[in-house]
């Protein structure tokens, strides 16, 4: 996990497929692996044990509602180190506690690649 | 919507005599009003926190100290507000004065005045208009609030928007071959994305008909009075996002057919169907063109394709199933009515609890 040149496998919660498609090419793109997605907490939840990810990328509005907060939190009590991706920053910063860290929207390679890097620690 | 402190319909006493504050409960509780009394200065500074529909004070409550308090909290009102204040004063009280110096200290409050001793039924009267004209400023209130609200939402949805046009460009340019080619491809989406929007928005907001959402997207493709994409299927209605989706969906089907299959030549016809299957209300959408050219399946993975893969394994739960035999692309995809993303009742549950 630590090599800087093995390929992450990354997992996307997000409700928007356009913005899905955009970031899993973007993904594969820099490198990486884009291990799946989903649109929902719940959904997150049923389907979990099918992917395996080095991190996940969580948006703050979900097809479920505002539960990106808490699939957050859900992750990282599980050990899987996550990062915001929205356009909603002053949310993400109330549950900072919850990501490594946010990746504004709309989302820029450059720094997709930067904090990517932050799930090998 | 709001918590019980905002309710602004009960009546907060300072009457510093004992036998005047007795008095004035039991008369206006008669009347079915709710009254608190307080006396401290910590009470009041409470009890001012969680906003009395009115106050009623007597000549005895207007020290310094309740002067001062009151000021402070009507000085802090938040714009919609303007307290009522009921003042009970004595004959013999300097009334102009006193009016002076109240108009002076109290802000942003309607002081209305009696002298002691009060009719009963003039005083409850009073209070009660008083305390109606209450209960329109809470209205006030509510509106604003809900506009905020609405304001919140617009942002994020514009932000959303946004978002979707900045991914249809950047993928639309990772395909392109030359300026040309980008140029239809990118106005083509965002017209599909602009037409889905405008029908959203003209249903009132959040839910669409498939067959609409259908219609609407190939509509630029008819010739004449028939066409040649045949739609049928079961009223289904779909959430805003669900049906924006979809309606992509079938621009990037509609517009593959129109360059390479069945509607690149005048014989051919394209068939889309979708069915519920009960009792688990699985949806299915059926693709099937027919009369073009001889189908090969293309030899690297386009915008469309990644699109459809990527946008509707997100949307139904699985991805959908392309295959090219050489009669016709037949394009399928399935996924159960329940999910959120394409239930608009489930979501609108999901905003109302949110409230």
């Amino acid at each position: 996990m630590t090599d800087e040149s093995q390929p992450l496998r990354i997992f996307y919660l997000e409700d928007n497929p356009l913005i899905i498609f955009h970031v899993e090419a973007m993904i594969e793109d820099l490198g990486h692996i884009f291990a799946g997605s989903a649109d929902s907490f719940a959904e997150l939840k049923q389907t979990i044990d099918a992917y395996k990810f080095d991190g996940a990328l969580v948006d703050i509005d979900l097809a479920d509602g505002r539960t990106g907060p808490a699939a957050a939190a859900w992750l990282r009590d599980k050990g899987i180190p996550v990062l915001f991706v929205t356009g909603q920053e002053a949310i993400a910063d109330e549950f900072s506690g919850a990501a490594l860290g946010l990746v504004r929207k709309p989302v820029a390679s450059a720094d997709l690649a930067a904090k990517l890097e932050l799930f090998r620690r | 919507m709001h918590r019980d402190e905002g309710s602004l319909d009960w009546v907060l006493a300072l009457a510093p005599y004992r036998r005047d504050a007795d008095y004035l409960e039991s008369l206006l509780s008669e009347h079915g009003l709710l009254v608190r009394r307080a006396a401290e200065a910590d009470d009041i500074r409470r009890q001012l926190e969680e906003l009395p529909g009115l106050i009623v004070a007597t000549h005895e409550a207007l020290t310094p100290e309740v002067l001062e308090i009151v000021h402070a909290h009507l000085v802090g009102q938040p714009a919609w507000s303007e307290l009522p204040i009921v003042i009970l004063l004595d004959r013999a009280a300097p009334q102009a004065r006193i009016r002076a110096e109240l108009d002076a200290v109290w802000p942003g409050s309607r002081h209305i005045y009696y002298q002691r001793p009060v009719a009963t039924l003039d005083l409850v009267s009073g209070v009660q208009s008083a305390l109606l004209a209450r209960l329109r400023q809470r209205d006030v209130r509510d509106h604003i609030e809900r506009e905020v609200e609405l304001r919140r939402e617009l942002n994020h949805r514009v932000k959303n928007m946004l978002a979707s046009v900045s991914s249809i460009f950047a993928m639309t340019r990772r395909g392109a071959t030359s300026l040309d080619d980008f140029t239809e491809d990118f106005s083509g989406r965002l017209m599909a994305l602009a037409n889905v929007h405008t029908a959203v928005f003209e249903m009132d907001g959040e839910a669409l008909d498939l067959a609409h959402v259908a219609d609407l997207t190939f509509k630029p493709y008819r010739s004449g009075d028939q066409s040649r994409i045949r739609a049928a299927g079961p009223s289904v209605m779909l959430g805003r996002e669900a049906a924006t989706t979809l309606a992509l969906c079938f621009h990037e089907l509609a517009t593959n057919a129109l360059k390479y299959g069945a509607l690149s030549v005048p014989g051919g016809h394209v068939g889309l169907d979708w069915t519920v299957s009960r009792p688990d209300e699985l949806l299915t959408i059926r693709w099937v063109e027919s009369g073009g050219p001889p189908v090969t399946a293309p030899s690297r993975t386009g915008y469309g394709t990644r699109y459809l893969t990527a946008a509707l394994r997100n949307l139904f739960g699985s991805a959908p199933s392309i295959a090219y035999p050489p009669h016709g692309l037949e394009f399928a995809v399935s996924g159960l009515l329940s999910r959120p993303s394409l239930n608009p009742d489930a979501r609108n549950v999901l905003i109302d609890h949110d409230r």
